[in-house]
């Protein structure tokens, strides 16, 4: 009986075995006669919501157009991941066509030398599959952080910049007029509003991020690092310690010991920022524009009415500008050329007049082409939406210096856990901010070192 | 390269193996001179255990005196590998020649066929391979790099990373903090579920109900346990602080305050691990030896007296699987409850050694750093348990 059995389940295994075999020699078959058409352009991204479903049906929409290309998006859950995720396949050379890459992991990417520059990928067409090139319809500041070395090396895709929310009705009552345009105005209104009788928990309120204070320092025309950024030559300094990024220490410091800026207690929390100023827990916040759509939404759900004016600056300093924040699509190196053919025309598409102001529509994002921002003017978008002109109006307005440009710095995200971490144990447990940003940059300059001694 | 140093080194080793080895072998009235042969062997490989892969870079000129001392510490923990069971086998040898070793023949089950032992080990034994003992090896050639997550490229450090955490505040810190919650979690949590597992054990109605309960929290996940205790100690909404106001107390930030944070970290700790710790201490009441207490009460002891005196120390080799059990559980599986209730935070406060790799070798990416602190880690806990091994199996009555 038991001999039986195996005889038969060997049998059985053999013809399963067999059958196997031939279907995937079939199957190989068939996949090299599909590979002559149409190329397979593998796009990642780093969103998983309503941005990345955004993207898949403008996938489908430019396969329509270009059948020669097939182009597939694939979701990661955040920027760290998706550069763990490239950094593998690279390895495992099963490369994806396209990525994109946070803002200050720019310096990486060129280290990591993973890419192509878009630049050297065109050559000297005007133009890709009937897509004109045209890069001096991107908005500026875009453009600039971008260029590196004077190439234009990755494709700007979604771009932000941080903006005041604020609660009307509150300020109405306090008798604010206009929201607050500098750190000393909304202060003052702060304490307004703290004062009134049925005040809200807190007045303001931002993510501890590194990004804010970043913004901080531009606003200020101070440099983060040295060598104009790190994009004359490498940078091998950092500038935590200086006066401007004090300044900025001891302001937000002080607004949270007076009681007006309300910290969650959790770095990078910006779900605690939305929650709060949706809810009318905070009369205003700073917040990234990205988010304009879903919090002004949220927002009036509540039946709080929210109004969006620019990130409020040091009046001592003046404002230089505002930088962005994002990410950008960088083409992969190596590929077949039809694959980077088609990765380049999709990039050009995705980005071009409609899409791009389509884009801003659906997230908040900055429309990145002029031609975009006259599109949604001729359109009225933003006289039905005064909230998202506020981020596209921030940025064309600013003066574009090596400070604005941002920072290029390798080993960028610890350099933010540092001073995200200064500014948490300042807030929590007190101390003197210039010592603390003296501490901060001494542990922020070895950071860098380390990171420049592998690159060197 | 074969320097100097490369020379001088298992030389030395070698020396000092051999010389031990040979005088226990001379006590033991064995040959000297082999022993002093095996000795030497085993001190001057030994030696060569990590400074060879290491290319014993500690000692290079230009190296600082810490890294030299810590290169002279791995010269010794290499020695004491291959050592350690030889001076074991002499110690034992002089014993039974004394005639101090007890002597107890035990009765092995053995395979009779070898190959099926080891084809019947075979699954398991790949899982441990390819996913604790390759990724384990791989974590000290990691720890001896600088290498950032997702980079191409890294370079060859040395011990930079061990001898670079003595001076790293944040470090030290976070080491002085685990031991403190760890400490915490130990002590409150078996006091607590030794006092719940008394009351429970009392025959009273609904006895099963009741213990089924409290053994429940267990079933939840670290992660659970963290939410529930987010939400419970939420400053503005959570029972917690509810609760403190009926009785008159303002306010507390129970989570944005580094001098609470911790206590919120510990409780939620020692709930989400009573459930276990009950279950264990019911099932050694439920087997302590009747006649004892009864003899006990009979001779006037009263019920404290009989908790104290009687049920404790019969209840010892417990108490000692829980204590390891529970410091192991603190060290490295309240990274969950941590993640979701203060992400290391406020300001570092909850930032144990575990939570402390996370933020160095994810979020920073820094994998060198992260290696070296898990392996630290690794051999925290190791020494720990030796050191309990040591002190208190002595005072632990397994019955009889």
């Amino acid at each position: 009986m038991r001999l039986h059995f195996s005889m038969n389940t060997r049998r059985t295994f053999l013809a399963v075995a067999a059958g196997l075999v031939a279907a995937s020699a079939a199957a190989f078959l068939a996949a090299d006669s599909f590979a002559q058409s149409p190329a397979e352009v593998k796009v990642w991204i780093a969103f998983t919501d309503n941005r990345l479903d955004w993207a898949r049906g403008k996938a489908e929409e430019f396969n329509k157009q270009f059948p020669q290309y097939k182009v597939t998006v694939e979701g990661y859950g955040n920027y760290e991941e998706i550069q763990q995720a490239t950094d593998l396949a690279i390895q495992q050379k099963a490369a994806p066509s396209v990525v994109q890459w946070f803002e200050v992991g720019t310096q990486r990417a060129r280290d990591f030398g993973y890419f192509k520059s878009i630049a050297d990928a065109l050559g000297n067409r005007t133009e890709v599959n009937g897509i004109p090139v045209n890069f001096d319809d991107f908005i500026e500041p875009v453009v600039s952080y971008y260029t590196l070395d004077g190439k234009f090396t990755s494709m700007p895709w979604n771009s932000s910049s941080p903006i005041l929310y604020s609660n009307t009705a509150i300020l109405k009552k306090a008798g604010i007029e206009k929201p607050p345009a500098t750190w000393q105005e909304l202060e003052a209104a702060c304490q307004k509003i703290m004062a009134l009788p049925d005040a809200p928990q807190g007045c303001v309120t931002w993510p501890n991020h590194g990004w804010f204070y970043e913004q901080w320092m531009a606003q200020q025309n101070a440099l983060l690092a040295n060598n104009d950024n790190g994009r004359a030559a490498r940078a091998t300094q950092v500038f935590l310690d200086s006066e401007p990024s004090i300044a900025i220490a001891t302001w937000w410091k002080g607004m949270h010991d007076k009681g007006y800026y309300i910290y969650s207690g959790k770095q990078r929390d910006w779900a605690a920022t939305e929650q709060a100023i949706q809810t009318g827990t905070v009369a205003m916040a700073i917040t990234s524009s990205a988010d304009a759509a879903n919090i002004t939404n949220a927002a009036k759900q509540n039946n709080i009415e929210l109004v969006t004016t620019r990130m409020p600056y040091n009046a001592d300093k003046g404002w230089t500008g505002n930088l962005i924040g994002g990410a950008s699509l960088w083409l992969v190196k190596d590929l077949p050329k039809e694959v980077e053919e088609g990765a380049l025309t999709f990039m050009l598409w995705l980005n071009n007049t409609e899409n791009a102001a389509e884009w801003h529509q659906v997230t908040g994002y900055l429309p990145i082409r002029k031609s975009s921002v006259a599109l949604l003017e001729s359109k009225g978008w933003f006289k039905e939406n005064p909230n998202f002109f506020t981020a596209s109006d921030q940025i064309n307005n600013s003066k574009v210096t090596p400070a604005t440009r941002g920072a290029l710095l390798g080993a960028f995200p610890e350099i933010r856990n540092v001073v995200t971490q200064t500014m948490e144990d300042l807030m929590v447990k007190g101390g003197d901010p210039a010592q603390a940003m003296a501490k901060a940059n001494e542990e922020a300059n070895r950071l860098l070192a380390e990171y420049n001694s592998l690159y060197q | 390269m074969w320097g100097f140093i490369q020379v001088l080194v298992p030389l030395l080793a070698g020396l000092l193996g051999s010389l031990w080895v040979g005088s226990r072998f001379r006590r033991i009235e064995r040959s000297m001179l082999l022993g002093a042969v095996l000795g030497g062997l085993a001190g001057g490989l030994g030696s060569l255990i990590f400074m060879v892969p290491l290319d014993f870079c500690t000692f290079e000129p230009e190296r600082k005196a810490i890294d030299v001392a810590f290169g002279v510490g791995l010269v010794l923990v290499g020695m004491a590998i291959p050592l350690w069971p030889l001076l074991a086998w002499t110690q034992k040898e002089q014993e039974r020649r004394l005639g101090l070793q007890r002597a107890t023949p035990r009765e092995r089950g053995i395979f009779k066929q070898w190959w099926l032992a080891w084809l019947l080990l075979l699954p398991t034994f790949t899982i441990l391979v390819v996913f604790l003992y390759y990724p384990g090896l791989d974590t000290f050639r990691l720890s001896t790099l600088l290498t950032f997550v997702g980079a191409p490229r890294s370079r060859f450090v040395c011990v930079d990373n061990f001898t670079g955490l003595l001076t790293d505040a944040t470090y030290l810190r976070s080491l002085g903090i685990t031991f403190a919650i760890s400490a915490a979690i130990v002590v409150l949590g078996l006091s607590g579920s030794l006092l719940i597992a008394t009351l429970a054990y009392q025959p009273i109605r609904g006895a099963a109900i009741y213990r089924v309960l409290l053994i429940w929290p267990y079933a939840i996940s670290p992660a659970v346990a963290g939410i529930i205790f987010f939400i419970m100690f939420n400053p503005l909404g959570g029972v917690a602080n509810h609760l403190l106001g009926l009785v008159g107390i303002p306010r507390l930030n129970w989570l944005s305050d580094p001098n609470l944070a911790p206590w919120v970290v510990i409780f939620a700790s020692v709930w989400k691990q009573m459930g276990y710790n009950i279950l264990f201490y019911l099932a050694g009441l439920q087997n302590l030896p009747k006649d004892l207490l009864e003899a006990a009460a009979i001779d006037g002891a009263g019920a404290m007296r009989r908790f104290f005196a009687i049920t404790l120390p019969l209840l010892s080799p417990i108490t000692f699987f829980l204590v390891i059990t529970n410091m192991t559980y603190a060290f490295f599986d309240i990274f969950g409850t941590i993640d979701l209730l203060t992400a290391g935070g406020p300001s570092g406060s909850t930032s144990v050694l575990i939570y402390e790799i996370y933020k160095i070798g994810v979020s920073s990416g820094n994998l060198g750093r992260a290696a070296a602190q898990s392996i630290v880690l690794f051999f925290i806990v190791v020494g720990l348990t030796i050191l309990q091994f040591r002190t208190t199996e002595r005072n632990v009555t397994y019955g009889g």
